[in-house]
C-alpha cells in the first residue's frame, strides 16, 4: 500500500470552464462543419436550417476565438507555464513515446520514464491542438468574411487548409477522448478537467513523476 | 488529506515562452489581417471601377430603356402581340419567361405542338 495519500489540484477552476468551453464550441463547430462539407440535412436542420446552422457556426468561432484569449490574457501565468511544460522534450519524453507510455498493448513497456504535468504525448496533443487551432482561425475568418474579395486561389486554399485541419484536430480530439474518458488506465484524470480538478496524489506521483516531486519541494 | 495545490510564480524561461508564443501569434495573426483587409480594400476599389465603367456605358448608349427600343417595339407590333405594343402577351408570356429544369420537357411539347420551333 502506497504512503502518498491526498489529491493534487491539476487544473484549476478558470482552465476546466475554458476547457469546457472549447470543447462545447468545438463539438458545435465540428457538427456544422461535417453537416456543411457532406451536405448532411439531418444535422444541419438541428441547427435550424442552412441560414441558421451557417451563422451558428460563425458565431461559435468567434466564441472558440475569444475564450482561449480571454483565458490566457487573465491567465498568463497557467499559460506560460503550460507552453513551457508542452515545449520542453527530455530524454524522459523520447522514453516514454518509445513505449507509449504502456497504452498500446503490442508495445512492450517494462520501464517508463518519469513525466511532467503532461506526458510526452499530451504535450505532442497540446501543441497540435495549438496550431490546428490557430489554422482554423486564421482561415475560418477569411472564409467567412472576405470569400466575395479574396481571389480564387486564397478561397480554394483557406478551404484545403481548413477542412484538412478540421480533419486532423477531429481524428486528435477523438483520441484524446478515448485515452481521458474510455481508456481504464488513464481514465482516472477524467474528474480532473472535467468535474473538480483533482487527481489522486498517489496516481501523480506514478504517472507524472517530475511534477509530482516538484510539488512536493514547494510544499 | 494532503491537498497539492498549483505552485505560484514563474520563471524567466517560462515567462519568455509564453510571452514568445502570444507574440509570435499576434504578429501572425496581424499580419494576416493586414493581408486580408488590403484584399478587401482592393476587391472594393475594383466594384467601384466597375460600377463606373457600366455607368458610363450605359450613359453612352443611344438607347437606354428596353420599352423604347424599336427593334422591340417592332417585335411586339409584328409576333408577340399582333398589332399592338402589349407586353405579357400570351405569346410573350410563352416565349420569354425562362423555363429551367423539370419545366423544360413541358415547354418543349407546348412549343411543338403551337409549331413553336418556326416561331421561335
Amino acid at each position: 500500500m502506497s504512503e502518498i495519500k491526498g489529491k493534487v489540484l491539476k487544473h484549476s477552476e478558470q482552465t476546466r470552464t475554458m476547457h469546457w468551453v472549447h470543447l462545447i464550441c468545438f463539438i458545435i463547430l465540428g457538427l456544422t462543419g461535417i453537416a456543411f462539407y457532406f451536405d448532411i440535412a439531418g444535422i444541419v436542420n438541428l441547427f435550424g436550417g442552412e441560414a441558421a446552422a451557417s451563422d451558428v457556426h460563425h458565431w461559435t468561432g468567434v466564441i472558440f476565438t475569444l475564450a482561449p484569449l480571454v483565458y490566457v490574457l487573465f491567465n498568463f501565468e497557467r499559460f506560460a507555464k503550460f507552453i513551457d511544460t508542452i515545449t520542453t522534450f527530455t530524454k524522459d519524453d523520447l522514453g516514454w513515446l518509445k513505449t507509449m507510455g504502456g497504452y498500446i498493448p503490442f508495445i512492450k513497456a517494462e520501464h517508463i520514464p518519469p513525466q511532467d504535468k503532461y506526458n510526452a504525448g499530451q504535450k505532442m496533443l497540446g501543441l497540435l491542438v495549438i496550431a490546428g487551432c490557430i489554422l482554423m482561425i486564421v482561415t475560418g475568418f477569411p472564409m467567412w468574411l472576405l470569400k466575395h474579395s479574396m481571389p480564387p486561389v486564397l478561397v480554394w486554399l483557406t478551404w484545403k487548409i481548413h477542412f484538412w485541419t478540421a480533419v486532423i484536430l477531429i481524428l486528435a480530439v477523438l483520441g484524446h477522448f478515448f485515452l481521458a474518458a474510455i481508456h481504464p488506465k488513464s481514465r482516472v484524470e477524467f474528474a480532473s478537467m472535467m468535474i473538480d480538478g483533482y487527481v489522486d496524489a498517489e496516481y501523480t506521483s506514478h504517472h507524472n513523476a517530475k511534477w509530482f516531486a516538484e510539488l512536493k519541494k514547494a510544499e | 488529506m494532503n491537498i497539492f495545490v498549483e505552485k505560484s510564480g514563474i520563471t524567466r524561461r517560462q515567462f519568455f515562452k509564453g510571452a514568445g508564443i502570444l507574440a509570435a501569434t499576434a504578429v501572425f495573426a496581424g499580419v494576416l489581417a493586414k493581408i486580408g483587409i488590403d484584399i478587401y480594400k482592393a476587391s472594393d476599389k475594383y466594384i467601384e471601377k466597375r460600377i463606373a465603367g457600366l455607368y458610363t456605358l450605359d450613359e453612352k448608349m443611344t438607347i437606354r430603356k428596353s420599352h423604347e427600343n424599336p427593334e422591340i417595339i417592332q417585335i411586339y407590333k409584328e409576333f408577340l402581340s399582333p398589332g399592338e405594343v402589349r407586353p405579357l402577351s400570351e405569346k410573350a408570356h410563352h416565349l420569354l419567361h425562362t423555363k429551367y429544369g423539370n419545366d423544360i420537357p413541358k415547354l418543349i411539347t407546348e412549343l411543338t405542338a403551337h409549331g413553336g420551333h418556326h416561331a421561335a
